[in-house]
């Protein structure tokens, strides 16, 4: 596993995702998501911190998915345009 | 960081907007049409939260624009142009991707190869998922990304509420 660190990195390209971006990256994900689990070390590794975050998007993907089959059983029998919608409106703004 | 509440009614109020859309347009739709249009029009009003300032969501907005069945008017003109443009630039990517140089020290080289190759297949991986990712440069891709995996969470939470909402509609026990 590639270790993040300057000297081996005598090739930098341009086109590359840098070091930095990856300490970001991964800094802004265990915000977001504790469940993901990085290395406990200095050393992190950037092809992992991708593979995890790859894997996290499609879990989000699959949600959404399902999400949107769930409703759309639910809201066949719910008029947009009715009552129900305008208190499902009124309970989600608040 | 913007404020997420607001951005939460910002895509609830699009939502439903284009969700009123959908089921003015056509009446009795399968179970699978009416599936497709709430997804479709879910992913469009978040993205369209973004008000133009990421690329993932113009990306959304311009390849499903095609897709979207509205009752505008029926010549709308299609989005080809974006979405072939990102082809080509994909294409272009492809072929400038840097060739390998073999140094002489070959162990080293090896495993700085192998991890080389998996970072860029993780990364051309990553491209993938996000909307108009291929033809983003690799400077972006984190900024994107985490904007992307933040709406994700907001538009899922949202729709989870929807989801409670009315299902306690259906069932008020």
């Amino acid at each position: 596993m590639s270790n993040i660190s300057r000297s081996s990195r005598q090739r930098s390209e341009s086109t590359r995702i840098s070091d930095d971006q990856i300490v970001q990256l991964v800094s802004k994900l265990r915000q977001l998501v504790p469940e993901i689990r990085t290395r406990r070390s200095n050393k992190v590794s950037a092809s992992k911190v991708l593979q995890e975050t790859c894997n996290y998007i499609k879990n989000l993907h699959r949600e959404v998915d399902d999400l949107s089959e769930r409703l759309a059983q639910l809201l066949s029998t719910i008029d947009a345009d009715s009552a129900e919608a305008a208190i499902i409106r009124s309970l989600l703004s608040n | 960081m913007r404020n997420q509440s607001s951005v939460k009614q910002e895509f609830l109020r699009k939502w439903i907007t284009g969700l009123r859309r959908y089921s003015c347009e056509k009446k009795n739709m399968s179970f699978f049409e009416r599936k497709k249009a709430i997804k479709l029009s879910a992913d469009l009003a978040m993205a369209s939260t973004r008000d133009k300032t990421t690329r993932w969501s113009q990306a959304l907005i311009a390849n499903n624009t095609d897709n979207v069945f509205i009752a505008s008017s029926s010549s709308s003109s299609p989005k080809k142009s974006s979405s072939s443009r990102s082809r080509n630039m994909t294409t272009l990517m492809r072929r400038s991707r840097p060739t390998r140089v073999k140094s002489a020290k070959k162990e080293m080289s090896s495993a700085r190869c192998i991890a080389k190759r998996l970072m860029e297949k993780r990364t051309r991986k990553l491209k993938n998922l996000l909307p108009g990712g291929e033809s983003m440069d690799e400077g972006c891709l984190v900024a994107e990304t985490l904007d992307y995996i933040q709406s994700l969470r907001d538009q899922i939470e949202v729709m989870r509420c929807l989801v409670t909402a009315s299902q306690l509609i259906i069932n008020p026990s």
